[in-house]
């Protein structure tokens, strides 16, 4: 860690701090912050190469100042709107795509990128012929992979994703090649390819750049985009056939096998023993669940089986960027809306940062944007890297690359296609004794993040029950298909599908009721997992099967199908639960807040909120303790780890380094925000107010004994509960903060594995306990923050960190729909979801975090329908026209179930005591569920078992056939 | 002959050599009005929604700027995002999908604001809501793609501002 120089916001030139009233919203650019930042850097061959991250050029602020809206934010913890909504309700510049170079002060110039796709992996690429395009077509420069120099010709990427993952991977290297890998603990470079084809080579995969054209105007890019579309075999040569991408069909690292025999007292599962024994023993405890379940033939065997195709996100903004090198400051600038910008800046750092990079790049400086959707597809995305790539080749000048739609279908990342086969067995006294799965995901060009995912859904089919064993292998492999990376749901749609569908189908074999066989293998906090951990977490299962059971969707289902039967409608009625995890197997997290002199309070995360509402929350959480909401709040906006006075790679394990964490920060997904990013923002809220408000209260008072416990907000001002009739509003205590040196600000970080390392800090008045392991005050006038030494500190045990998971979302879903047995059109009439959301920070977020997911869910269940290959979208063909995702008469829209109507109706559970005032990561589960429900709810229709996805109206015709 | 179009109230006049270029591109590179948005490029999800209107009628029509060439805006008033409220005000229905939280990325929504107010609009000159809202507000709004939300928000703050709207109107 290092101590950079100040990072002017290049792009604010002329605007800075400049207040703009558009439109009735209050927008201001970004604030600088501190003038002097401890910034990343990471080590090249070159030297180091410093990373600063920054928000977009101009960020929501309060709407107090509009004309038209109630104040925000009037009410602590409360929030009355979206506080991004004004500026995105009245279509402001926010987005990566809405910005040019003239609009962030990198001058009138402006070149645009365009890159040509590989449209084989059979043949060798030879090079392009452009020739025949107009002159007013002509690109400037052309830039084929044998131009490329090393480093960037196949950059070395960062792989950070999950503690859980790197450690087995880190595993599977010590027995293959001994102990001198395992310290390396990287990736195979062969993992990754050239980011455009060297001629000569096959491509790897489909949709590979084999050229990059660079075009110095916009009119002469959109004149070679309009010429050339869907013409692509016309401007690139390819030679006979070769032998295919080396790895190809073959899995990528790490693969996961979970064993688990937990019967006739004897136990084993990765999670309760080390590795070596782990490895060493597998295929033993294999034929002891192989001799175990031949023992009982008493057994039923019920197979599960789920095939499903890749899908794409289909985020409404295409991915889109600026990049600009400036060679007075050596600094490469990007401005992108990604979901990873600490990875993706990390990444392009790493790439200029090698002794033959063709820039000398000694700063990146990254705009995250908000996403225009993300959904996971903006995780780790290739884009970045595409974008960055394009600097290079530009003679200095700022570079646009930006997808179209056709274009976006053909790079973009996918979730992955998957193949699960196996067997689910359960008792004659409906018992499940165990399950057995191998779980292929097609994880196509490049190795993103489909391994994790993978990994996931190995745990996830294990679904929301105790099975006493489990044989599961899940892996994903290298084809040359779009990459897949993780989406929404993260392997759980597939696998909870697979689980959800065979108890449906096991339950009808018997006569048994679906409901009384969920129940009578409900997982509880006690229980463990596939993976063999403990749940740890309360679940309240058979309370959510209850409040289902009851609802009349489920109650009264045989008389709607008998109803509507009568007028020759078909109509089924399907349940399914699911236990989807949140987070990964151990999560870093920061978050700063900051207290004006005027008493306003800011919060900065580098969370990225990509539509799921975390600024929102973020700004009302800080309201019940310090006073008020935050009226800013930035987001992904600086590389505030870098701040903390951490590292994760010194004297790793060793909690009694007080500057030592197990993880800085990861990638944003939705599902983190309401306990991770929240909790870490709310203890550093607690810092702040202990450590600066409190103190100075007690100097205004005079009562230097007063405790937290002691006073209380009350209406914006800080009160007595013994002497309330003196209060001090909050600006009045920031004046005194300022006057006497108190801390403007804090910025802390939070570990959670299973729980949340905590430790003590001396603050003024004496000693707090945090749920913190690290913690710093930012002070008046100080450019640096203080690091505040943590002491006594709490670490949760290291056997959790082979759990895999930790915290969970259980939903339980009721479908309810039609089937037109004459096209096969199948229609979702009602959803039920009952969910466990733990404790609802902001109600509007949960419900739309849950009507989102049921649309995606009736999407990729009925609708979405892409191959892959050739005739999929690698062929440049694809497009709205031909991938329906849902409309508005696809979903049911009113909010609360009545008969005759088409509603989604969400329960969630009231808040049990245990939750302990905690919130839970939501936005995949109710997802996660729908899909088995549809499914079982057309075999109540149609007598057909359908978990082939998408099940369009062809293949349910074709069942109702067979 | 040039073509003459306004948008927002400006007049603008541009070389019919230029008629085949999409009025979405010309929004953003010439106008730098970037609220319109820009997604399938097709016509199909409708983020790029603009109204327009063709004196002396009155009623405003929904334009896919995406797909609609210069050539065909010539002597159309047309107002987009930028431009559909009073300045420094927000319209009903901006103000219903605030206080609904109708969306979540937000990138569609200037395409919902737009069909939507001119799907009020035509209510207003009615002076009656159609007989079974519901389809009305399909039809209008419908065809709209949603990625985030699920469109219940949409719809609850559509079909409440048109009903506050003839409440109010009495």
């Amino acid at each position: 860690m290092e101590v950079g120089q100040a990072v002017p916001c290049k792009s604010f030139h002329g605007i800075s701090r400049e207040k703009i009233t558009m439109s009735g919203t209050d927008i201001v650019t970004k604030p600088p912050g501190p003038a002097i930042r401890r910034r990343r850097f990471v080590s090249g061959a070159a030297g180091l190469v410093g990373i600063s991250i920054l928000g977009p050029p101009m960020i929501a602020r309060s709407a107090a100042a509009a004309p038209s809206g109630p104040a925000w934010p009037s009410i602590p913890g409360v929030a009355q709107e979206r506080i991004d909504g004004r500026i995105k309700v009245t279509g402001q510049k926010v987005f990566a795509r809405d910005f040019n170079a003239r609009n962030l002060g990198w001058g009138a110039t402006q070149w645009h990128a365009m890159y040509l796709p590989a449209l084989t992996t059979a043949h060798a690429f030879m090079g392009v012929d452009l020739s025949q395009l107009p002159a007013e077509a002509r690109p400037k420069r052309v830039v084929l992979g044998n131009h490329l120099k090393r480093s960037v010709a196949v950059p070395r990427l960062r792989r950070a994703r999950d503690l859980h993952m790197e450690a087995a991977h880190r595993e599977a290297q010590v027995l293959s090649a001994g102990a001198t890998a395992a310290a390396t603990a990287t990736f195979d470079r062969t993992l990754e390819f050239d980011l455009i084809v060297q001629p000569g080579n096959a491509p790897n995969y489909l949709g590979q750049g084999v050229a990059l054209l660079m075009f110095g105007t916009m009119a002469s890019y959109r004149a070679a985009r309009r010429f050339m579309q869907f013409r692509d075999t016309e401007f690139q040569t390819y030679a006979g056939e070769v032998a295919p991408s080396s790895g190809l069909a073959q899995p990528w690292p790490p693969q996961t096998a979970y064993v688990k025999y937990f019967e006739d007292g004897e136990s084993f599962s990765y999670a309760t023993v080390d590795s070596v024994t782990y490895r060493a023993n597998v295929p033993a405890w294999r034929g002891r669940i192989d001799a175990y379940l031949a023992r009982h033939p008493e057994f039923i065997r019920q197979p599960l089986s789920v095939d499903t195709q890749a899908m794409d996100p289909m985020f409404m903004e295409p991915e889109s960027g600026l990049a600009w090198y400036d060679a007075a400051t050596s600094r490469l600038s990007l401005l992108v809306g990604t979901q990873s910008p600490d990875g993706d800046a990390g990444d392009v750092a790493t790439m200029y940062g090698a002794a033959d990079s063709p820039l000398k790049v000694k700063e990146v400086v990254l705009h995250g944007c908000p996403p225009g959707g993300g959904f996971g597809g903006r995780d780790s995305s290739p884009f970045s890297l595409l974008l960055a790539l394009t600097a290079a080749f530009s003679g200095g000048a700022p570079v646009k690359l930006m997808h179209d739609r056709w274009e976006q279908f053909r790079y973009g990342l996918k979730r992955p296609g998957a193949r699960i086969r196996g067997t689910l067995v359960a008792g004659p006294d409906m018992k499940l004794r165990g399950i057995e799965a191998t779980l292929d995901f097609n994880g196509g060009g490049l190795r993103n993040l489909s391994p994790y995912v993978a990994n996931l859904a190995a745990l996830c089919i294990g679904g929301a029950y105790e099975i006493p064993t489990a044989n599961i292998v899940a892996q994903s492999f290298h084809t040359q298909d779009i990459t897949g990376g993780s989406q929404r749901g993260f392997g759980g749609p597939e696998a909870f599908l697979a689980i959800e569908t065979a108890l449906d189908d096991l339950a009808a074999g018997k006569g048994w009721d679906p409901i009384a066989l969920r129940r009578a293998n409900l997982a509880n906090s006690s229980s463990r997992t596939v993976v063999g951990g403990p749940v740890g977490q309360e679940l309240r299962l058979a309370e959510m099967l209850d409040r289902a059971e009851a609802h009349p969707l489920w109650a009264d289902r045989a008389a709607i199908k008998v109803q509507l039967a009568a007028r020759g409608v078909a109509y089924g009625t399907g349940i399914a639960m699911s236990l989807q995890a949140y987070g990964t197997s151990g999560d870093g997290m920061v978050a700063a807040v900051m207290i004006a002199p005027d008493g306003r309070l800011t919060v900065r995360s580098d969370a990225v909120d990509m539509g799921n509402g975390s600024t929102t929350t973020f700004s009302v959480v800080v309201g019940p303790i310090l006073g008020a909401n935050a009226e800013t709040v930035e987001m992904g906006s600086y590389r505030l780890f870098g701040e903390t006075g951490l590292a994760t790679d010194a004297s790793p394990g060793d909690w009694t380094n007080p500057r030592w964490t197990a993880k800085g920060v990861g990638s944003s997904s939705a599902c983190l925000t309401a306990l991770h990013q929240v909790h870490t923002l709310q203890q550093t809220a607690s810092a702040l107010m202990q450590g600066s408000l409190l103190p100075a209260a007690r100097m205004m008072w005079g009562r230097p004994d007063l405790r937290r416990a002691d006073v209380d907000w009350i209406d914006g001002a800080l009160a007595m509960r013994a002497d309330p009739t003196r209060p001090i509003p909050r600006a009045a205590l920031a004046r005194t903060i300022y006057q006497k040196r108190l801390p403007v600000g804090a910025l802390g970080h939070g570990f959670f594995q299973a729980d949340w390392v905590a430790a003590d800090y001396a603050v003024e008045g004496g000693d707090i306990r945090l749920q913190l392991d690290g913690l710093s005050f930012y002070m008046p006038d100080d450019n640096e923050p203080v690091f505040m030494t943590r002491r006594n500190t709490t670490a949760p045990p290291a056997a959790v960190r082979r759990y895999s998971r930790y915290a969970w979302a259980p939903c339980v879903n009721v479908v309810g729909l039609t089937v037109d047995r004459r096209d096969g059109r199948v229609q979702v009439e009602n959803v039920l979801s009952v969910l466990n959301a733990g404790r609802v920070l902001v109600p509007e977020l949960v419900s739309g975090q849950s009507q989102g997911g049921v649309a995606m869910a009736i999407g990729y269940t009925l609708l979405e329908d892409m191959p892959g290959g050739n005739t999929g979208p690698a062929n440049g063909r694809w497009n709205l026209d031909r991938y329906h995702v849902p409309r508005w008469s696809d979903v049911p829209l009113l909010p609360a179930y009545r008969p005759g109507g088409r509603a989604q109706e969400l329960i969630v559970l009231p808040e049990s005591p245990q939750d302990g005032g905690a919130a839970r990561g939501i936005a995949e589960a109710v997802m996660c569920s729908i899909a088995p429900a549809i499914s079982n709810a057309l075999r109540d229709a149609v007598g057909r078992r359908y978990t082939s996805l998408p099940i369009t109206p062809a293949k349910v015709l074709e069942g109702l056939g067979s | 002959m040039t073509l003459r179009f306004t948008v927002n109230g400006v007049a603008h006049q541009v070389d019919p050599a230029r008629g085949d270029e999409r009025l979405i591109d010309f929004l953003h590179d010439d106008l730098d009005l970037t609220g319109t948005k820009f997604c399938c490029g097709i016509g199909v999800c409708r983020a790029c929604t603009v109204s327009t209107l063709r004196p002396p009628n009155d009623a405003a029509v929904p334009v896919v700027s995406c797909s609609t060439p210069l050539a065909m805006v010539d002597g159309l008033q047309i107002t987009t995002i930028e431009g559909v409220a009073p300045p420094g005000d927000l319209l009903p229905i901006q103000q219903a999908f605030l206080r609904t939280f109708s969306f979540q990325c937000g990138y569609c929504t200037p395409g919902f604001v737009m069909a939507a107010q001119i799907f009020l609009d035509s209510l207003a000159r009615a002076r009656a809501l159609p007989a079974d809202l519901d389809k009305a507000i399909e039809a209008a709004i419908g065809p709209h793609i949603c990625r985030c939300s699920g469109y219940a928000r949409y719809y609850a703050a559509l079909r409440d501002t048109a009903e506050a709207l003839f409440a109010k109107k009495g």
